[in-house]
């Protein structure tokens, strides 16, 4: 298990960490790359059952972010 | 935040960008225009570069980016910022050493060595002038020691600093040594209301907003142990929430004001601080080091634009913006020709918005009859049927150059993406999004019949509306298209990492291809706009924006409450050209009474509004009697009045008044002001007060001018002014200066300190402090003035039946300050004049032509395609509970009625009014709503599939 | 339910912040790395593939 990467499921509103995230890029930043991310219309589409299925399938991690 | 604005701009099919232009010369007459344009080369082809960089990344040059105000360095290729449109880089002859280099490197193969400067001529109706201004170069103020010591800098250096793509990422640093001041100070005005050579007259206006906004992100970026101080003549907040923000800076975030115009900065020896030495109010001299000063410079109009003025034939004003009328505020001197932005008058974005707008209806006037004669419309292709048939999808993944390909293995990505169930087919392209390509990928889906289609390539930001079109030009409903971000989101930030970015992008295309499968085709809502338009209020904005429509070719009605047309501006006197308001508002009243487009229903009020955007009903009521009006849009004028004064001894002696009680007098004629020995006019009268807290705008120029119009008539007479800041921002600030040349003399007063009006034995009196005195004086007064607030007429009935906001203090809330600030959130409704917030009559007609123009934008359309991402409810299993109406911000859900056939009571969507926030389906506990494009299914789909479970 | 905290993060970054992205992205995967694979809370056919 030495080389395990955790998968981080991450969910952002298209208005806003989605924009940052594609920011991040055009400034050519760096960040681990262990994010998978989803893009939802805004965080009010968020349901807690997106949250348990996203661990029940074995993601080590859930962001969610507006 | 303009990003959406400039990628709206850049793909608008009938806006034509031209670039790196200049206007040579203009002939020809209103309507028939030729305008010869100069084509400065580029270099670079504008067709196909596609902004990856790889240019850039191998320029041997360094260049002074100027762009970050010299404070950083560039390549001899460049793009100004990452944002920009079009997305396409420049060559800068003046460094580059033509090695060619980059023509090597260019997989695009757009580098044009041999560009040259062009010439184009144009055949137009109407021209917008839109130049704007520059900043003022404080470097000819030589005691400001700006060039010479590194850590006095300019306000826009500053906001580069500030900025995460600026020279040092947001860090908060000062050039000399990058190191992180402790102590900040601002200097407000420079080369602004500065009667000295080299300098400019007239204020601004933008200044004072910007240093706050600049010291409170730099306390933000910095913790809140730094210190700022703003050194200022009068913080001049006078727009809509700029008192708060200005209250909110000194009271939450500590933000030090000064009044005092600095008048020396030394260099403190080995340190790189700066001594600034002033005179407090007090009269105190004091002296303080700062680490970093930053100096508030001015706004004025570029030599370039001057001489183009003067090409043109256009008039200037004494500061040089462009001379316009206060009745026609977007025309210049020349029939035809319309200016917005700075040009017309120092001004900030959401004015610059408003003026934009309303140059486009002025223009649109001329144009009406032309009319979508030579716009250019999209060909329909019919749509194939996809429904019930297993899905094909087709995986096009992109190299773009080799910004993605150069981190993540897309020959791999792609053979894998073409094992996934239900792929049929999988490729890799060079640029996917080329012309070209689109054409090559519509052939693909027809031959190969593909019903999805997944893009792995940059962003759907920028990217989606694109793929979309070619979707729709192959017959695929676009909703059937899905875009996997692999560059902005994996290679260009996993640079370091192949192996692992590879692997992301594996897992990205199989969560997009797990997605697009369940896609179904979605129908966008199209709806008939009613060509019918309705004005409500018929003052001078109300007015403004129905001549405007009526001359664009709508039947419009106007709306009015009272027995005639004309609102506040009847009740006022001069404006400050000193031509009579009452005569040019009846040339304006005369002017909507014979146009037979204008429907007028004076004594007219509306009890009831149904519908939405493009089908409204409302019912207006007026003597007793009831009518239904249908239309599709509709704009609210409602205007505001002024406050009746509770303080200050209002309503207890004849001569105490308010300003329009004095204009009143003027315009009466009143013999009372025949006999006068002193007038005292008070300032803020219920603005700028804890229950008021917002600045009233118009109140400090209309007071100046009416005591010079009373030291006209009487030299003699003593004139006080007691003020709090004065507020004449942009040009009328030549009015406050000619009111001190006069002999009007002003005192300063601050709120907890207010003066006092007492009446004895028929004499009345003003006690004042005077500020710079420190000592009570007393003015024995023959008139008081009182400044009284603007407060609005819109009451919440209106805001009800429109389903808009209205904020704090009564005024409605507009879309967004900035980008839409004519319009509201709700679709079909727009906004304009004092119902907005106070405004002097040049800048409220400015916005009713404003909301005119956005209400253009949607009547001329005749149909209107609602987004297909729209909530949907299954009345099968709605518990009517209606949770979704309460939460909804735009009103979308609705129970249907009792009286209907199937499904009484419960919920439904209306597809027309709904965003797609979705909201409301997370909302739903009986799981009664789906949101089309991102339902459950969809979304789990790619949650299942983050791992690859086979 | 048997999740640990530090493996559900929120949080609200405007589409400006980039620097907060990155800084967040990195907070996030520091700290769910520090917890280690997920043991908890799988769907059990998962095990069994
Ligand atoms: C005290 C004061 C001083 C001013 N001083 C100056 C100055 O010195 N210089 C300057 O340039 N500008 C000045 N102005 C501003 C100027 O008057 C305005 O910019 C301009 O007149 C605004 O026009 P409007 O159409 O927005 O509003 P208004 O003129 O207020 O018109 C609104 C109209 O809507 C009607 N209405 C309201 N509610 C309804 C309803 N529910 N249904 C139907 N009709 C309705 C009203 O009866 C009214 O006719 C001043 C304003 C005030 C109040
Ligand atoms: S008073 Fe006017 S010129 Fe001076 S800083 Fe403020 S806005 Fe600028
Ligand atoms: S008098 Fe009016 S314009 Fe001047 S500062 Fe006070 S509220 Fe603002």
């Amino acid at each position: 298990m030495s080389h395990w990467e955790p998968k981080i499921v991450s969910f952002l509103c298209n208005w806003c960490s989605y924009g940052a995230a594609d920011l991040a890029g055009v400034s050519r930043m760096e960040y681990p790359p262990n994010i998978r991310v989803i893009r939802i219309p805004c965080t009010g589409r968020m349901s807690a059952k997106f949250i348990l299925a996203a661990f029940r399938q074995g993601a080590d991690g859930v962001w969610v972010s507006g | 935040m303009i990003s959406p604005k400039l990628v709206e701009v850049g793909r608008h099919i009938n806006i034509e960008l031209m670039t790196c232009s200049e206007v040579e010369s203009v002939e020809g007459e209103s309507g028939n225009f030729e305008v010869t344009l100069v084509n400065h080369p580029r270099y670079i082809d504008l067709a196909k570069c596609t902004g990856c960089g790889e240019c850039a990344l191998h320029c041997p040059v360094t260049a002074v980016d100027s762009f970050n105000m010299g404070l950083d360095d560039r390549k001899a290729t460049y793009i100004d910022y990452a944002q920009a449109v079009p997305l396409a880089f420049t060559i800068d002859t003046d460094t580059c050493i033509g090695c060619g280099k980059c023509e090597t490197k260019c997989m695009a193969q757009a580098i044009r060595f041999d560009d040259k400067e062009r010439k184009t001529t144009l055949n137009v109706g109407s021209i917008i002038l839109s130049p704007g201004s520059q900043g003022f170069d404080p470097s000819g103020l030589e005691y400001l020691g700006y060039g010479k010591y590194a850590n006095v800098i300019t306000s826009l250096e500053f906001e580069r600093i500030l900025s995460a793509s600026g020279p040092y990422s947001g860090h908060l640093m000062r050039p000399l040594d990058r190191r992180e001041p402790a102590k900040i100070a601002w200097f407000q005005c420079i080369g602004s209301r500065d009667l000295s050579e080299g300098a400019n007259k007239y204020c601004s206006s933008v200044c004072c907003m910007y240093a706050i906004k600049e010291s409170v992100i730099a306390k933000e970026h910095a913790g809140s142990d730094l210190d700022c101080a703003i050194f200022y003549m009068d913080m001049r907040t006078p727009g809509k929430d700029f008192e708060k923000y200005y209250n909110d800076a000194r009271d939450k975030h500590g933000i030090r004001f000064i009044k005092s115009r600095v008048h020396t900065i030394d260099p403190v020896p080995g340190t790189g601080d700066l001594e600034v030495r002033y005179v407090t109010d007090g009269g105190e001299m004091n002296s303080e080091i700062f680490n970093l000063v930053v100096l508030s410079v001015g706004l004025q109009t570029s030599p370039d634009v001057i001489r183009l003025a003067n090409r043109l034939g256009i008039e200037l004003t004494r500061g040089n913006f462009c001379k316009t009328e206060t009745f026609e505020p977007v025309a210049t001197s020349k029939q035809g020709i319309f200016v917005c932005g700075a040009f017309q008058g120092p001004k900030d974005i959401p004015q610059s918005v408003v003026d934009s707008s309303a140059a486009a209806a002025a223009a649109g006037e001329i144009l009406s009859t032309a009319r979508n004669t030579l716009t250019r419309s999209k060909e329909i292709v019919p749509e194939i049927n996809v429904i019930n048939e297993r899905p094909r999808i087709g995986v096009f993944v992109c190299r773009c150059g080799i910004n993605i390909a150069g981190v993540v293995d897309v020959p791999s990505v792609t053979e894998y993406a073409a094992t996934l169930p239900y792929v049929d087919f999988a490729t890799e392209n060079l640029y996917t999004c080329s012309q070209d390509t689109q054409e090559i990928i519509t052939q693909i889906i027809k031959e190969k019949n593909l019903n999805r289609v997944v893009v792995a390539s940059c962003t759907p930001k920028t990217h989606e509306a694109l793929f979309q079109e070619t979707l729709i030009n192959a017959g695929l409903n676009k909703y059937l298209f899905e875009m996997c971000n692999i560059r902005n989101q994996d290679s260009w930030v996993h640079k370091n990492n192949p192996e692992l970015a590879t692997e992301k992008a594996k897992d990205l295309v199989r969560m997009s291809v797990t997605r697009v499968a369940l896609m179904e085709p979605l129908k966008e809502a199209e709806l008939e706009v009613n060509q019918t338009t309705m004005v409500l209020g018929g003052g001078i904005s109300g007015m403004a924006a129905a001549r405007s429509l009526a001359r664009q070719g709508y039947e419009t009605h106007i709306i009015e409450k009272s027995d005639r047309l004309g609102g506040q501006a009847l009740n006022l006197f001069q404006t400050p050209e000193g031509e009579d308001i009452r005569e040019k508002v009846s040339l304006y009243i005369d002017d909507i009474n014979n146009n037979e487009k204008i429907h007028v229903h004076l004594n007219t009020t509306i009890t009831r509004v149904d519908g939405f955007v493009g089908n409204f009903e409302s019912e207006l009521y007026s003597k007793n009697e009831k009518q239904i009006l249908k239309h599709g849009v509709a704009v609210l004028a409602t205007g505001a009045s002024e406050l009746k004064p509770v303080e200050y001894n209002y309503g207890k002696d004849p001569r105490i008044i308010t300003n329009l009680d004095l204009d009143k007098k003027f315009i009466q004629k009143d013999p009372m002001l025949k006999n006068l020995t002193s007038a005292v006019f008070i300032q803020c009268v219920g603005s700028r007060e804890p229950q008021r807290p917002y600045c009233s705008r118009v109140c400090c120029a209309h007071s100046i001018q009416s005591a010079l119009e009373l030291k006209r008539r009487h030299p003699d007479l003593n004139v006080f002014i007691l003020y709090r800041d004065i507020r004449t921002y942009g040009e009328h600030e030549y009015l406050y200066q000619k009111a001190r040349k006069t002999g009007i003399i002003f005192i300063k007063f601050s709120l907890d300190n207010k003066p006092e009006v007492t009446l004895q034995e028929d004499q009345l009196r003003v006690g004042v402090r005077d500020h710079i005195l420190n000592r009570p004086l007393e003015i024995s007064a023959d008139l008081v003035i009182l400044a009284s607030a603007i407060v609005p007429n819109g009451d919440e009935k209106l805001a009800n039946f429109f389903k808009v906001p209205t904020n704090n203090d009564g005024f409605f809330v507009e879309k967004h300050a900035k980008l839409g600030p004519s319009e509201f959130a709700t679709d079909g409704v727009f906004l304009c004049g004092l119902a907005h917030y106070p405004k002097p009559i040049d800048e409220s007609i400015a916005q009713g032509l404003a909301a005119a123009s956005r209400a253009v934008t949607l009547l001329s359309r005749k149909n209107i395609f609602m987004s297909g991402t729209v909530a949907m409810t299954d009345p099968a299993y709605c518990s009517s509970c209606g949770v979704c109406i309460s939460i909804c911000p735009y009103s979308a859900p609705s129970f249907i009625p009792d009286d209907d056939r199937f499904f009484p009571g419960r919920a439904q969507i209306n597809p027309v009014l709904c965003k797609g926030c979705g909201l409301c389906v997370a909302s739903c506990r009986s799981g009664a709503i789906h949101l089309k494009g991102f339902d459950n299914d969809q979304i789990f789909a790619q949650i299942f599939s983050v791992n690859e479970v086979i | 339910m048997g999740i640990e905290p530090g493996r559900l993060h929120f949080s609200w970054i405007s589409s400006a912040e980039s620097t907060k992205f990155v800084d967040v992205v990195n907070d996030v995967t520091a700290g769910v790395k520090a917890l280690g694979p997920n043991k908890t809370f799988l769907k059990t056919e998962a095990k069994v593939a």
